[in-house]
């Protein structure tokens, strides 16, 4: 079983380190005996060369992509970070009205069907504010989309704070905002860590908004790069699967750290859609 | 405050006000309405026999005893009282009449007298008409209708003969129906929709109510909803008997009244709101980004997406006003009311058609549940091997079979297209290793089905490996001793400890895993793309195919809509199982 888990992954390594830009393991001949074929399913490259990681950045635009990709999670994650701590704070702490519906709305938006949104976004998005193609316009709906998720997080965090000690800096004279900002989120501060990297990891694996969003080739971002590399009539897969491993090896070990969080906050509760 | 009664009177006593408000002003509007209506389609009846009986005079040609006789003939289809006369202009002729009048001394053919001149008049007028027409582009109507006092129609239709016109002919008729009968005309299906609606609006003006306790303002608040919901419904009740004109007037005065009330209250309520506002300043100062965002990005598109799914939107029109290209349910008539999941091929053969919503919603069902059954099925057995006392190398076990789960599943899609790949993809050459033929899978709907499946399988199972892990290391080891103690056997400690300890755990996941799978656009987007012929879509990859690779945003959109709602179902049934939201 755990060969089955891991021979896709071995696949993209090998020909990732294959040089070529063929999908095949090894080339076959044209009346390829058992031990051909035994060849060609195993995940050895038959030679070894790191050919295709030096291309992907010097011959293809796939460090602009990147870039496109890094600058646009980075945003995400401060913008949808720091919007879902305040909101958050506030259904935590305080007790007004519109508060139960304030959650709720951002419970039940996370059960609206993706192209559902889609649609008004891009007409939004694109057409009337013409942020096609733009980095800001990515950010803006990955920001928005990702504070839902956000918020019930660190809600739930916030509210094991023990008030005391914001009662004790009321005691010493701090207003709202000085407790907001010294008290409350330094002691929040590995749960917006967690937080942070959730929508950080969210918006890099995106695929479908940035495929739709993101008309010119140099604004693509890295999913929507690697897509191309073997979409349509191109069959770069050589690039596809080294730009694959560069992408995926900071998700994947950010991933693993992650998990544990990820698990007993989805089943504690959330109903996320 | 402290006592409801008090409000809860004012509130009642507002419903009931509103309501009387209400029921009187939709009974005046719909009359209004409906006399509308009526007369339209009166004049429309009356245009329609005239224009017949002008055809058989245009027949008769210049026999004048051929035309008397084709109004004579005409004369006995119509109502009682009616009279028509066929006049030349040339030499002001009165070529044949139905009038009793018109008898002995004054029978056709005849001249016109001088107390007929309205009749020669109106003849003539037909012709000016006629001869302009021929110069403009926009013709104007060649016809003459009025509508007495009596409630007969007056109508005149020029007569024409070798391209120009020589006569008219001109009918008195009274309706075809008594009026009391045709004043029915919005029927019992309108009429028990404004009873709906009457019962409707006050559950919504109670909602908002509820909190506003000791004011007026329920009360009120009613009675402004009651307005403005029956000015509308006057409104659409006066399109659809076709007397949109007679139907505005009421309109514009409903929705001056009732948004008149609902300023009053307003101007009330602001000042309680502003009140409010300013006492929770700093809740809502925190909560106020993180809401302009959600309600610019998040719910105004959802609104925005549901209004479009009602107009003929494409990427062609996206700038026209929404009122323009409204075409109100036909797209949810269209995607639901066509139940033809078999169709008849060219050669005569049925064949399943692939686009039909419902075909596309079995296979979504099915993709989900296999899907599902897989995830679960194989990450608990996975669960089970690793729980194993004394497993050596259990944590990178354990990392190694969390790494599909890690990778980016865009990549795990494409990784596995290639590999499915006719060619040069592994799977093949391991089937010719094996003995086996080769397969093309994305050409049958079956193993195209199969490869989305191995797909999603093969990332979907760490998923509920590790749910059940996490609960298999919660279950107490002393109960499995205790149970040993009394000599049950492995299976019996499965199905009684193991399995009653998983649910807890387990149910959420699945649930959760139902949602995720439902909506997995990105492996059947990227590794079948609906091949062959779409067989392999799954609803939100259709959807996303009628937005954008056919541009008919208002059909996807409504197809979207559909989606939601069966996620909307499923989701409150999620919620009667987990009772997640409670507590808040």
């Amino acid at each position: 079983m755990v060969l089955v888990t891991l021979y896709p992954l071995l696949w993209v390594l090998t020909i990732s380190f294959s040089g070529g830009q063929s999908l095949a393991l090894a080339a076959l001949p044209p009346q390829p005996t058992k031990l051909d074929l035994l060849r060609a399913v195993i995940p050895w490259p038959q030679a070894l060369s790191a050919e295709n990681y030096v291309s992907v950045f010097r011959d293809q635009p796939f460090a602009r992509w990147l870039l496109n990709s890094i600058v646009i999670s980075a945003a995400t994650t401060v913008l949808g970070v720091f919007l879902a701590c305040t909101a958050a704070y506030a259904f935590s702490r305080f007790r007004f009205p519109g508060r139960r519906t304030g959650m709720m709305s951002f419970l039940v938006s996370q059960m609206f069907p993706g192209t559902l949104m889609l649609i008004p976004l891009y007409i939004i998005i694109v057409q009337w504010l013409g942020l096609g193609s733009s980095r800001l316009g990515l950010v803006l709906v990955y920001a928005t989309t990702a504070i839902p998720f956000c918020v019930w997080m660190l809600k739930g965090y916030f509210d094991t704070i023990p008030k005391e000690l914001e009662e004790a800096a009321v005691m010493e004279g701090a207003g709202p905002a000085r407790i907001f900002w010294t008290v409350v989120l330094p002691l929040a501060r590995p749960a917006i860590a967690i937080t942070a990297l959730f929508s950080f990891m969210t918006a890099w694996n995106e695929f479908i908004v940035a495929a739709t969003f993101m008309d010119k080739e140099d604004m693509y971002t890295a999913p929507v790069g690697l897509r191309f590399f073997v979409g349509g009539f191109s069959q770069s897969w050589g690039y596809f699967a080294a730009g694959s491993v560069v992408v995926s090896i900071p998700v994947v070990f950010l991933f693993l750290y992650l998990q544990k969080y990820l698990v007993s906050g989805l089943t504690a509760g959330s109903v996320k859609g | 405050m402290t006592d409801p009664a008090p409000h809860a009177a004012r509130f009642h006593a507002g419903l009931g006000a509103g309501l009387a408000l209400a029921l009187a002003l939709a009974w005046a509007w719909l009359a209004a309405a409906t006399a509308g209506g009526t007369e339209v389609r009166e004049r429309k009846d009356a245009l329609a026999a005239v224009h017949a009986l002008s055809i058989k005079v245009e027949a008769a040609g210049a026999d004048e005893s051929a035309a008397a006789a084709a109004v004579t003939a005409w004369q006995k289809a119509q109502p009682e009282r009616t009279v028509a006369r066929v006049v030349l202009v040339n030499g002001a002729r009165l070529v044949a009449s139905t009038d009793p009048a018109d008898t002995g001394d004054a029978a056709a053919p005849r001249r016109l007298r001088l107390d007929e001149k309205d009749l020669f008049d109106r003849a003539k007028r037909l012709r000016g008409i006629a001869e302009e027409n021929k110069q403009e582009v926009e013709k104007t109507p060649e016809e003459d209708v009025t509508r007495r006092e009596d409630g007969v129609w007056q109508v005149a239709i020029p007569i024409h003969q070798g391209g120009s016109v020589v006569g008219a002919v001109d009918v008195a008729r009274p309706a075809a129906r008594p009026a009391a009968v045709a004043g029915a005309a919005p029927g019992t299906g309108a009429r028990a929709l404004a009873a709906l609606l009457a019962l409707a609006l006050p559950l919504l003006a109670f909602a908002p109510a509820r909190r506003l306790r000791g004011t007026w303002a329920p009360a009120a608040v009613a009675v402004g909803l009651f307005a403005v919901g029956f000015g509308s419904y006057a409104a659409w009740a006066a399109r659809a008997t076709g007397g949109a004109a007679e139907g505005a007037s009421p309109l514009s005065a409903s929705a001056v009244l009732g948004l008149a009330l609902l300023a009053l209250v307003g101007s009330g309520l602001a000042a309680r709101g502003f009140h409010a506002l300013w006492r929770n300043r700093v809740a809502y100062a925190y909560t106020l980004p993180a809401m302009v965002g959600m309600v610019i990005l998040v719910f105004f598109p959802f609104f925005y997406g549901i209004v479009i799914s009602f107009t003929g939107q494409t990427i062609f029109n996206v700038n026209q006003p929404l009122s323009d290209i409204w075409v109100g349910f036909t797209h949810y008539k269209d995607i639901l009311g066509d139940v033809a999941i078999l169709k008849r091929a060219g050669d005569g053969s049925l064949a399943l058609n692939y686009g039909n919503f419902y075909w596309t919603l079995v296979f979504t069902i099915v993709w989900t549940v296999t899907n599902v059954t897989i995830g679960v099925s194989v990450g608990l057995v996975l669960a089970l091997a690793l729980n194993v006392k004394g497993l050596a190398l259990r944590p990178i076990y354990r990392v190694l079979l969390i790494l599909p789960w890690a990778m980016p599943n865009y990549i795990t899609a494409l990784i596995w297209k290639g590999m499915f790949h006719r060619q040069f993809g592994v799977v093949n050459y391991a089937l010719m290793l094996m003995g086996l033929e080769p397969i093309s899978w994305f050409d049958q709907p079956f193993t195209s089905f199969l490869t989305a499946l191995a797909t999603n399988g093969w990332l979907s199972f760490p998923f509920m490996m590790v749910v059940s892990l996490g609960a298999l290391q919660s279950i107490p080891a002393d109960l499995y001793e205790a149970a040993r103690v009394d000599g049950a056997t492995r299976w019996q400690q499965f199905r009684s400890i193991t399995l009653p300890s998983l649910k807890p755990a387990l149910v959420p996941a699945i649930i959760l895993s139902v949602v995720w799978t439902f909506n997995m656009f990105n492996i059947i987007f990227l590794v079948t793309a609906g091949e062959p012929g779409g067989a392999t879509e799954i609803l939100i990859t259709q959807a996303y195919k009628y937005a954008f690779q056919q541009y008919r945003y208002g059909y996807a959109a409504a197809y979207s809509t559909v989606i939601f709602a069966l996620l909307l179902v499923y989701g409150v049934f999620q919620n009667r199982v987990t009772h997640a939201t409670e507590g808040i």
